[in-house]
């Protein structure tokens, strides 16, 4: 059987364009109307790719599937060696990479409005960090997964870095320390894999293990777990790494955190659907799994409820949402992947627009701290909206995105003879509800008890078009909560896939 | 039995650096120690994966002319070790370029090297 074989366009495009934009806005670097156009056109270009392209692989060795019969095929019906490089476009890739082009867009327009100086580098690491949320959730090879986890962490401790203050400086500096001992705990893993299985890419990888006896090899593999799992809990900030993560996430400028926390969401789909495609049958490996994702739901929802800031909150929160995420596809039935996935989307959306409210609190209330706090519903009201509009859909309350996936992932629980983690899914909400709701009760609806001067408020306007920009968002997660098929028909293929044919990327 | 144990040896070096990295990282003080104790890691981890693709009396894995093709890939040796550490040294140097500017920041803005007082926010 011989084939037509040609290499997907779009990928390249996701790929590169980004890394040209961030070389280009270097160059530029102090050129304020200049890089506002190029970086706007570009995050512009990259939604337009997202959405127009058609869904297929990218070899970067130049090797397609090779059949049984020696033939080549990119048939992922046909059992074949691929023995390459490989990118992957599919449903699951273009929700996720559309999702995060227009967070892109977003925080491009604002950013290019906001900040006045020396931004050419900062909007760069935005773009490279872009490239590092889309290539980590197309690759099917674990060359190109180490590599990407890799660059994504030190792009997330430039991002927070760049905000300039000594206690962001002090988080990158103790996440990139991190960052070194889990890289090279996936150098050591990519490594053991290659050496039991001999192929990089992973499909080919999983064909291995599927046809062949390990023996005495299990013991190893079990050891390649572990460090892919120690990459997983890094790059996601999971439980017990999670204080590091939230100090990332508060310590960033919050439009920077709408970024961070979309490519810590990302990374924690891509590895994590990676761990159960190769190691899922390892007895263990999904309690393993599961226990994580359990401890970072309950520690995170925790310690949201004790901060006295709201971007501490928020920041506790994305990490204690993190383990709804990765709760669903460590449950590693079709209904629980399709409920992890569905909140990954919901998630990246509804924590957007509360980072974006909490940066219009920069502007409005000179700070996010409860105590010192209120009445900024009285001054503005749009902006106290749209945080409760964003809150409700965070908390899993009718008709938002929230409650959709937070219902599939209980169904998924009840369902896998799992009631207690169901239980802890609805704590998860309603620790939720409150701990956003003290928050905003306290600056927004609360009269304020220190009312600030006339004129005091932040010396900078705030950008232009941001309720535009919320409202779209706020649109979002009402678009999802009433339609939900509207997402689950690019996710359901996905996880039907990691559970059945897990060779298939 | 001599080249296993050349396997072992080097294992053993690669297991020595990476545990002086970690502890080093972990339990020093000084920013500038905990750096060089990272590329200690780093060089452990290489070490280690340079070894595992030793073959016991293999050859290097060119293919020379004239070389038996179908015994290149039993007597060579893996070349996936190598290629790994490559970039691996890449990642390292990125890794450690990115600390060095972190440190220096926080030194301007501290006026010290002690990772206890940094992280407290203490002057020198």
């Amino acid at each position: 059987m011989s084939e037509t074989v040609v290499n997907l366009w779009s990928i390249p495009l996701l790929v590169v364009i980004p890394i040209l934009t961030a070389i280009v806005l270097n160059l530029l670097y102090n050129r304020v109307r200049a890089i506002r156009v190029a970086s706007v056109v570009s995050a512009a270009a990259l939604l337009v790719v997202s959405i127009v392209s058609p869904y297929g692989l990218q070899w970067f060795t130049g090797q397609p599937g090779v059949a049984s019969d020696g033939s080549y095929t990119y048939s992922t019906s046909i059992f074949s060696w691929k023995l390459s490089l490989e990118y992957y476009f599919g449903p699951l890739q273009q929700i996720l990479i559309f999702t995060s082009s227009l967070l892109l867009l977003f925080v491009v327009v604002i950013s290019t409005r906001s900040l006045k100086k020396d931004f050419g580098p900062y909007v760069a690491i935005m773009f490279l960090t872009y490239f590092s949320t889309v290539a980590v959730i197309m690759v099917n090879d674990f060359y190109h997964l180490w590599i990407v986890v890799e660059i994504g962490s030190l792009l997330v401790a430039g991002l927070v870095a760049a905000s300039g203050a000594g206690s962001a400086q002090k988080a990158a500096l103790k996440y990139t320390f991190f960052s070194a001992l889990s890289g090279s705990g996936l150098a050591i893993a990519l490594a053991l894999i290659l050496g039991i299985t001999g192929y990089a890419n992973i499909s080919d990888a999983i064909s291995f293990l599927m046809m062949t006896d390990l023996g005495n090899m299990y013991n190893v593999l079990y050891i390649s777990f572990a460090f892919l799992m120690l990459s997983w809990i890094y790059a996601g900030g999971l439980a017990p790494i999670h204080p590091l993560k939230s100090d990332v996430y508060r310590s960033a400028f919050p439009h920077a955190t709408v970024l961070l926390q979309a490519q810590s969401k990302v990374m924690l789909v891509a590895i994590g659907l990676v761990l159960l495609r190769m190691f899922g049958g390892l007895p263990f490996a999904r309690e393993a799994m599961l226990s994580i994702s359990l401890l970072t739901m309950i520690l995170g929802v925790v310690m949201a409820l004790i901060q006295t800031d709201f971007r501490w909150i928020l920041a506790y929160l994305i990490v204690s949402h993190s383990g709804l995420v990765t709760v669903g596809i460590s449950l590693g039935t079709p209904l629980g992947i399709v409920g992890g996935l569905f909140q990954a989307v919901n998630d990246i959306v509804y924590m957007s627009v509360l980072l974006l409210c909490c940066e219009m609190l920069l502007y409005f209330n000179n700070g996010t701290s409860i105590r010192s706090s209120g009445g900024i519903a009285k001054k503005v009201p749009w902006l106290a909206a749209f945080a409760i509009l964003g809150a409700f859909a965070a908390s899993g309350i009718p008709p938002f995105n929230g409650f959709q996936s937070e219902l599939i992932l209980i169904q998924a629980a009840l369902g896998g003879g799992l009631p207690e983690v169901a239980a802890v899914i609805l704590m998860v909400s309603v620790s939720t509800f409150i701990a956003l709701f003290r928050g905003i009760y306290s600056i927004f609806l609360k009269p304020s008890t220190n009312p600030l001067p006339e004129g005091s408020e932040s010396a900078s306007s705030p950008p232009r078009g941001m309720p535009i920009i919320l409202g779209i968002l706020v649109a979002i997660t009402l678009i999802l909560g009433v339609y939900p098929q509207l997402a689950l028909d690019f996710l359901t293929e996905s996880a039907v896939k990691v559970v059945y044919v897990p060779w298939v990327p | 039995m001599i080249e296993v144990s050349l396997q072992l040896l080097t294992f053993l070096a690669a297991s020595l650096l990476i545990i002086i990295g970690i502890a080093g990282m972990l339990f020093l003080d000084n920013l500038i120690k905990k750096l060089i104790s990272f590329t200690l890691l780093s060089d452990g981890v290489n070490l280690a994966l340079v070894s595992l693709g030793y073959v016991p009396g293999g050859i290097v894995p060119i293919l020379e002319p004239g070389a038996s093709i179908s015994d290149f890939p039993k007597e060579a040796a893996l070349i996936f070790g190598p290629g790994i550490v490559l970039t691996n040294i890449v990642i390292g140097v990125s890794t450690t370029a990115i600390l060095a500017a972190l440190i220096i920041m926080l030194y301007k803005r501290y006026g010290t090297l002690k990772a206890s007082k940094v992280l407290k926010g203490e002057m020198e």
